[in-house]
């Protein structure tokens, strides 16, 4: 999904700074990157830790310039009853996706003021944070975090001239999603969504990208949806309720 | 509403009056420990900051107090209940999402869906998890508080709501 983000913002001309918890897997995306022709630096990260942030964003300064425009996507999700979940479990997702965002954004900010610039920031969230998702509780909290402190975000910065907004994706299939990228993984998925399909993630980056351009002057503190009706679906008529307990071989189980 | 907790344990973490004066109105015994038929979780936000002025340990303070400790606090409810093959009810209370500072914006939006998920994951064990996001502190919290506890709101679960016009 970041990589899609990434792409999107290398096609509207930007020069992109690919920031990854492994130097490997963000000089892999970065030479996706660099292949459509603008200027690209990758460097690794762990966006939980202040000090890593404030390294990374040195380095991509130094070698691509100031950050004027930020994506936060870094996360982790697995499916699993909350009576299994560790505090460990419970901290990596939660602290990737709620710490990592604020700090990012917070440093992006302090950056922004000090060069008395403006800028714009644009989050992953997920379709399922107003309506709880049983059998991933770490990811529910973390990814409505994400979409709740877009809004307070939006109004701290719009005095700095920053504009905070999210995405809450539905499911769009990539090589590391959890039910895959196989057309027996999705089948069964496309069949529970209205637009009659899982999304592109080209879809997702194209949104992301045109939330942060100046197309989009004036719109901040927002979260879109895009989920092809996914989260919409009448409830009347959904099939019989299966306890989550019950349903570890679905296609977001555990087995 | 005399009587609609008699005989309930109730285990109070986090300090309010209202609330607490409601439950023992209703009958409620209140405990700092142990096993008990209802978690009570208070939790209110830190003075608001300017996101770019909040430190990482403030950060991390309002996020421990604001959602990590009421995860573990559940669980650890849900856990004991469960084996003692009984139900519950868990009321968090905190501050409205966006009446103080971006730490409270992330734990409040975070605590509302996880009430939501975990109500759905236990429903079927007779575990109920709702949450009052408030500033007042007046009776009509502490009233809602004791119905949200009692068999009367047997129906009520995955509930996220206010008390007045302003949450």
């Amino acid at each position: 999904m970041g990589l899609a983000m990434a792409i999107a913002f290398a096609q509207g001309g930007a020069a992109v700074g690919v920031m990854g918890r492994s130097i490997e897997r963000a000089e892999e995306g970065a030479s996706k990157i660099a292949a459509l022709g603008v200027p690209v630096h990758a460097t690794s990260c762990d966006v939980r830790d202040p000090d890593q942030i404030t390294q990374a964003f040195n380095a991509t300064e130094a070698a691509i310039g100031p950050v004027s425009l930020l994506a936060n996507n870094a996360g982790a999700n697995f499916p699993v009853l909350t009576e299994n979940m560790s505090m460990n479990a419970w901290n990596a997702v939660t602290r990737i996706a709620i710490d990592g965002t604020f700090l990012c954004s917070a440093e992006f900010a302090r950056r922004r003021e000090k060069a008395g610039r403006g800028g714009a920031i644009i989050n992953n969230s997920a379709q399922y944070i107003w309506t709880g998702f049983p059998g991933d509780a770490h990811s529910a909290a973390a990814k409505t975090a994400q979409a709740t402190m877009t809004r307070k975000l939006a109004e701290d910065w719009a005095p700095l001239g920053i504009r905070v907004n999210a995405v809450a994706a539905g499911f769009f299939p990539h090589e590391s999603s959890t039910s895959g990228n196989g057309a027996e993984a999705i089948s069964p998925l496309q069949n529970m969504i209205p637009a009659g399909r899982t999304g592109q993630t080209y879809e997702f980056g194209w949104l992301s990208a045109l939330l942060c351009s100046p197309l989009m002057e004036g719109l901040t503190g927002q979260v879109i949806l895009q989920d092809g009706g996914e989260s919409l679906r009448r409830s009347l008529m959904m099939p019989d309720f299966v306890p989550p307990r019950e349903r570890e071989d679905g296609p977001w189980g555990w087995k | 509403m005399t009587g609609w907790l008699d005989g309930k344990t109730v285990q109070l973490i986090g300090e309010d009056p209202a609330i607490a004066a409601a439950l023992e109105e209703a009958g409620a015994i209140l405990v700092q420990e142990g096993e008990s038929d209802c978690l009570v979780h208070i939790a209110r936000a830190p003075a608001p900051k300017l996101a770019h002025h909040i430190t990482h340990g403030e950060w991390r303070a309002a996020m421990h107090a604001g959602l990590d400790d009421r995860f573990e606090a559940a669980k650890l409810f849900n856990e004991a209940a469960r084996s003692a093959q009984r139900g519950g009810a868990i009321l968090f209370v905190g501050t409205p999402e966006q009446q103080a500072g971006a730490d409270q914006a992330a734990a409040a939006g975070a605590l509302g869906n996880l009430t939501k998920s975990i109500a759905v994951e236990w429903a079927r064990d007779g575990v109920r998890v709702n949450t009052i996001l408030t500033n007042e502190n007046g009776p009509a919290l502490g009233r809602m508080a004791a119905y949200l506890l009692s068999d009367y709101a047997a129906y009520v679960t995955g509930a996220v709501m206010g008390i007045g016009l302003n949450d």
